[in-house]
């Protein structure tokens, strides 16, 4: 789970209004000697979609912001309407489309860019006809006169812009491209993914002897985000305590921690764009058999699920394999709950949640560099929730974790 | 900052008008993705997220909700006015319910209004589910009715 995306804009004036109760000054930035994406493999990444293009009969990608933008040029740019826009053709010299008004930001943000800091720049004024037509101008150069692939994340304003610009193009899902060359992840990807990992766990250790009776959830997320930041990086936890632990993503009510409780902690931080997503439910004092009981059958079905991600085995097979643990235990069946109300896992890395997933009807096979969480959760609504969540990458030999599993209900760390 | 909770009675006033509004342009419905429209008109706030969440607006009738299974314990707190809500499980499809959201409103031909925040892979599924139904940005009419589409300060839980 993740839900920094929900969290992120809510929870921000509170996170700065506290002073973390906690001091982490033993903690030192783990960021120092990171080796960010460099220009070569952010180029090879552009071979690859051209080829992908090739095979898919996709002309071209246009991508408007967010994680896509960011994978192929290294320029992070927010959603803001039609400010800017990057065209790659299959054939030929990639395009940025910007507004005038926002070139000068437009240019600090391409300082990093792999496209050779974004020599061909296409500005426009006025109104977002103004830009779609300038996209349409730039894709008629590069002779486009079939099927234009649009990013997913980008706006349904953007696609309408250009097909009435340009009605006899046909305008589909980029994915083929996108998610083609995302879902496998290089050395160094993998590299930035265990160090967000190692990162998260570091903030756990560090957060999670602040844990004392009668504190509330928001109090240990600003914990964490404190060891985060003393850590060099930006990350956010959800906490959840007691009988809300059984809602995948909590509750609105307020929570305080009391003997007994199940405490639930998730989420991730960022390093170079790279999200961990980490979960640990631990007891806050001494467990019930049945809090040890079904702590012990979550903890299986992790187990059962990493086993199963073998290469060449189908997505849906890792599902089935952790499922059914929890369902031979009497849970579910299906998403039923008490039982596992989700899907066993997502496809992680530049986002904390993207393409593909460990679900049901999902037939595609894994292969070495796919990267997935594993979070099998046991939701008793009215008692407790469990849920253990490490990300593992898939090799030839098999799934490999980031993170070494939580051993017991009462050791969130191995 | 002080909350004022706004009655249910006035999210029912604005689909109202909302609703005027699109006999006006032309449209049988407006689908949305959590954001300022949808807050205005539903008072509901929600993160954006690769699971689809959406609401069908029709131009006759109450609108239909579209969100995950198991996030519908935490939706039900927020949905007030609409209790038609139907819930896709992982490995089903969002779309394949506001395509039949739309059809038991009669929307079957014509034009629907898309949200022109929403993503496009939303649309997307759409679409594809639905090649009798013509497709346009709906931020004419909702501006026409009035919505207030800034950006809040929150982006929802």
């Amino acid at each position: 789970m993740n839900r920094r995306v929900f969290l992120a804009a809510s929870t921000a004036g509170l996170l700065r209004a506290q002073t973390p109760t906690a001091g982490f000054a033993n903690l030192k930035p783990m960021t120092g000697d990171i080796q960010p994406i460099g220009e070569g493999e952010r180029l090879a990444r552009m071979e690859k979609a051209r080829r992908l293009m090739r095979e898919n009969r996709i002309e071209a990608i246009v991508c408007q912001s967010g994680a896509s933008l960011f994978y192929y040029t290294g320029v992070r740019w927010a959603a803001g309407g039609a400010t800017l826009a990057w065209v790659l053709p299959a054939k030929g010299e990639a395009a940025w489309v910007i507004s005038e008004a926002e070139l000068d930001r437009a240019r600090q943000a391409m300082r990093m860019s792999a496209d050779r800091a974004g020599t061909n720049i296409r500005t426009w004024t006025g109104g977002d006809d103004a830009a779609y037509a300038r996209m349409t101008q730039f894709l008629e150069e590069r002779g486009a006169a079939g099927r234009i692939g649009i990013e997913e994340k980008a706006s349904f304003a953007l696609f309408d812009g250009l097909r009435r610009q340009a009605p006899a193009l046909e305008f589909v899902s980029a994915d083929p491209v996108t998610v083609g060359c995302r879902v496998i992840k290089s050395p160094a990807e993998i590299a930035l993914l265990q160090r967000a990992n190692d990162i998260t766990i570091a903030a756990y250790r560090a957060a999670f002897p602040t844990l004392k009776e009668g504190m509330t959830n928001r109090e240990l997320s600003a914990n964490v985000a404190a060891a985060y930041r003393a850590l060099g990086v930006t990350g956010d936890a959800m906490v959840i305590f007691g009988k809300y632990t059984a809602f995948p993503h909590g509750s609105i009510q307020p929570q305080r921690l009391r003997e007994g409780d199940l405490v639930l902690v998730d989420d991730g931080c960022t390093v170079d764009g790279y999200q961990s997503d980490i979960t640990r439910t631990v007891i806050f004092g001494k467990p019930t058999p049945r809090q040890r009981q079904v702590w012990d059958l979550e903890r299986k079905a992790q187990d059962a699920a990493l086993a199963a991600a073998k290469p060449g085995a189908t997505c849906e097979s890792v599902d089935w394999a952790a499922r059914k643990v929890i369902t031979d235990a009497g849970f579910g069946p299906g998403y039923r709950v008490p039982g596992l109300p989700h899907r066993t896992g997502h496809g992680i890395g530049l986002e904390g949640h993207e393409w593909t997933n460990l679900v049901k009807g999902n037939k595609t096979p894994l292969a070495p560099g796919m990267c997935f969480s594993n979070e099998p959760t046991i939701a008793i609504y009215g008692e407790f929730g469990v849920r253990l969540e490490d990300c593992m990458h898939i090799t030839p030999e098999g799934a490999r974790m980031f993170t070494a599993q939580s051993p017991a209900i009462d050791q969130p760390f191995g | 900052m002080p909350q004022t909770v706004i009655p249910e009675t006035t999210y029912r006033e604005r689909q109202a008008k909302l609703q005027e509004a699109m006999k006006e342009f032309g449209l049988s419905a407006i689908v949305l993705e959590p954001g300022p429209a949808m807050l205005y008109l539903t008072g509901v706030r929600w993160g954006k997220s690769e699971r689809t969440f959406a609401v069908v607006l029709p131009a006759k009738g109450e609108p239909v909700w579209v969100l995950p299974g198991f996030e519908e314990m935490r939706a039900r707190e927020l949905i007030r006015p609409g209790d038609d809500i139907r819930i896709w499980q992982e490995d089903e499809s969002p779309y394949e319910r506001i395509v039949a959201g739309l059809k038991d409103r009669g929307v079957t031909t014509g034009k629907v209004g898309i949200d022109d925040a929403a993503r496009f892979f939303v649309y997307d599924g759409i679409r594809k589910l639905a090649p009798r139904l013509e497709f346009t940005g709906a931020t004419q009419t909702l501006k026409s009715a009035g919505v207030d589409l800034t950006p809040s300060g929150g982006r929802g839980r």
